[in-house]
């Protein structure tokens, strides 16, 4: 197929701009293109669909102002990326890493200078980039991201630590894309902050796409505290090979309304995902988080467990999805979703659906949707505590699973605190 | 000197009426224990005066210090100096011992004067080492995973580092094994003084070989029918609750008595 890049003005002058390789112009283009046919996808019970949640914005390179930074609260690590809007502001110990065979690059500088692993794992094996209107957009709108590349038998035991802050100063909006391949036998801890600068109505369009390995293993942990006027998409996609495992963690602690697609595919044999999803729904604001773990390969193990709290007006959703298709031998999907209430106003969900397609397997699930448990508020609360200190008490403990899966103490200090912050939000407002 | 006085107090749960007017009256720095056979409402005593959710008050008043506490919420009772140490006590993952501890002890202080981690380490430290409990303790979340024993102990251990004006210890000795029997008694009886007052719950008379009360009550059939000194403890041993219901003529049967 050959592209007119001609009729495409707008991606060809950006393209120009920041002088990208051809296939990856290509590629937008033919997203662009697939999109009229495209819709936008379903998730059980989440009602998006009228949200901004579309990228509308022209694609267009913009610096931010660096001085936003000094709003955040920027944990000191190890191994650490900042990146503010499309700008990678820090960078730091990665050279070591570099030693070792570890790409870790900006999303530019991986086109640029690592253009052809770039094109073998970009939307080709986890997400596909005409999959649905949202990953067709995601890949013709695409501006910034990370790339990391983790060779075979290299074990990076310290997390690498990244700050993507969306830059809400202007009413850009935000698509960014993660790869994250491990190679065999190799080892990586990533731990993702989310957040965002400013208070424009934005919308976010943002992949992660990790490609474990045969034999590799993945720790995967994130806090994500996007803005109270930023609509997001964000889909977090693991593709595992034989042996391979993803630990993945999740803090969902966001402001605004948001959609997470969060799905591990299974596909070599003994391959095995941990998926730990915490959230906490405040204000008016809507979070559907449908989580999915595929088992393909024999032997797989998927483990789902989802705990949230809604206060306010909020609305939080869990979808659990365990897929076993056919052929799928001696694998093993188990999930658990729970939701806390704290308000008669707020809104909860957790639908567990369990697809088998094969019978030599195990499988089961819990869900629910309740309050907090009165034995134990009436415990905290005969020692002294005020009844919503003591319900902020209980909940944390609801919510340590995830917590205590948080390879940083600072950030799980850091989490601990956002949490409080948005209890005592929701609080005030019941 | 602070006093707690139950008057004519008539508890529900559920509809079934299980105190029937029960009056007692105790100042801090006396022992009282309450003894009856099981059934006969002293659990329901103890979880009324706390204010928990699902006892009924139908009449009566507790009065602590004269005032009626019965309108006050849990957390507002227990700062007004009241303690229970519990049967169950709950489970509540997440959270530190020791975290939680501190968290009792700063709602009972103004906003800008929480107490100091070191001071209160110190404390906390002291306390553990008279009931035998190991550093590790403080450190675990609160009561998840706590053996039988470990739990008593540590409801001990809040008593002792809370400090309440009263607190109701309601069968504190089951399941316990003699020597952890004896370590929970230590700590009790530390606590004695003149600004501390304790009402026990037992049905046996074990405990108070180790806590001497001043005054022992004899509950059965959701009423106070007997008080006396250490001695009427020792009759009960002696006699059994049914010989004191036959001397005193009561048409009460006895949930484990045969029939």
């Amino acid at each position: 197929m050959t592209v007119e890049f001609e009729s495409y003005p707008e991606i060809k002058s950006y393209a120009e701009s920041v002088a990208e390789p051809k296939w990856f112009t290509e590629m937008r283009i033919k997203a662009l293109e697939a999109q009229p046919a495209l819709e936008l996808p379903n998730f059980e019970k989440i009602r998006y669909q009228r949200w901004p949640i579309q990228v509308k914005k022209a694609l267009k390179k913009f610096s931010s102002d660096s001085d936003l930074l000094e709003e955040l609260d920027i944990e000191e690590a190890k191994y650490l990326v900042v990146q503010l809007g499309q700008d990678t502001v820090r960078e730091k110990g990665l050279t070591e890493l570099e030693e070792q065979g570890v790409i870790i690059c900006d999303w530019q500088t991986a086109l640029e200078q690592h253009s052809d692993l770039v094109q073998k794992y970009f939307m080709q094996k986890a997400v596909k980039y005409d999959e649905d209107l949202l990953t067709a957009q995601h890949v013709a709108n695409l501006t910034s991201g990370l790339f990391v590349y983790v060779p075979k038998n290299t074990v990076v035991k310290e997390p690498l630590t990244t700050y993507f802050v969306q830059d809400a100063t202007t009413k850009a909006d935000y698509v960014h894309h993660v790869i994250i391949v491990t190679e065999k036998n190799s080892e990586f801890s990533y731990l993702e902050n989310l957040t965002t600068v400013g208070s424009e109505k934005t919308t976010a369009n943002i992949i992660v796409e990790v490609i474990a390995g045969t034999d590799s293993h993945v720790k995967f942990a994130s806090v994500d505290r996007l803005g109270t006027n930023t609509t997001t998409y964000l889909n977090r996609r693991g593709h595992l090979e034989d042996n391979a495992k993803i630990d993945w963690s999740m803090g969902m602690m966001n402001d605004g309304n948001i959609v997470g697609d969060f799905d591990s595919d299974l596909v070599g044999n003994g391959s095995h995902s941990e998926v730990k999803v915490v959230a906490i729904s405040t204000g008016k604001q809507v979070q559907g988080i449908d989580t999915r773990v595929t088992n393909i390969g024999r032997h797989t193990i998927g483990h789902i467990l989802q705990h949230g709290v809604i206060l306010s007006r909020s609305t939080l959703t869990f979808n659990g999805i365990g897929h076993i298709i056919k052929g799928a031998k001696g694998s093993d999907a188990q999930q658990e979703s729970r939701v806390l209430m704290l308000s008669t106003k707020a809104k909860g969900d957790a639908n567990p659906i369990l697809l088998i397609d094969d019978n030599d397997v195990t499988a089961g699930h819990a869900a629910s949707v309740g309050r907090v448990n009165q034995e134990q508020l009436y415990y905290l609360m005969s020692r002294g505590l005020p009844k919503k200190v003591a319900e902020r008490l209980v909940i944390r403990g609801f919510l340590g699973p995830v917590l205590a899966a948080i390879p940083s103490k600072k950030i799980e200090e850091q989490l601990k605190v956002t949490i409080e912050r948005k209890l005592v939000d929701g609080q005030t407002d019941e | 000197m602070s006093t707690l006085e139950i008057k004519d107090l008539h508890v529900s749960i559920e509809g079934k009426n299980i105190l029937k007017g029960v009056n007692l009256t105790m100042k801090t720095g006396e022992i009282h224990a309450i003894m009856g056979p099981n059934g006969t409402g002293k659990s329901t005593l103890s979880e009324a005066i706390m204010g928990h959710p699902a006892y009924k008050v139908t009449k009566g008043e507790v009065l602590l210090n004269g005032e009626n506490i019965l309108d006050l919420p849990v957390d507002e009772r227990a700062r007004a100096g009241l303690f229970l140490a519990m049967q169950y006590p709950a489970e509540i993952p997440g959270v530190t011992n020791a975290e939680f501890i501190r968290g009792a002890i700063n709602a009972r202080r103004p906003e800008d004067d929480a107490i100091s981690i070191k001071n209160f380490l110190k404390q906390l430290d002291e306390t553990m080492s008279v009931l035998d409990m190991t550093e590790e303790m403080a450190d675990r979340y609160l009561n998840e995973g706590f053996s039988g024993g470990e739990k008593k102990r540590n409801e001990i251990l809040q008593l002792m580092m809370i400090k309440p004006k009263f607190a109701i210890l309601d069968e504190i000795d089951s399941g316990l094994d003699i020597d952890a029997l004896k370590v929970v008694s230590r700590g009790v009886n530390k606590m004695r003084g003149p600004e501390f007052g304790s009402l026990i719950i037992t049905h046996y008379q074990r405990l108070l070989n180790y806590i001497v009360p001043d005054v022992v009550h004899v509950m059965m059939g959701g009423r106070i029918v007997e008080q006396g000194g250490p001695e009427l403890a020792k009759r009960l041993e002696d006699e059994g609750y049914a010989g004191i219901r036959d001397e005193l003529g009561l048409d009460i049967k006895l949930v484990d008595e045969d029939a």
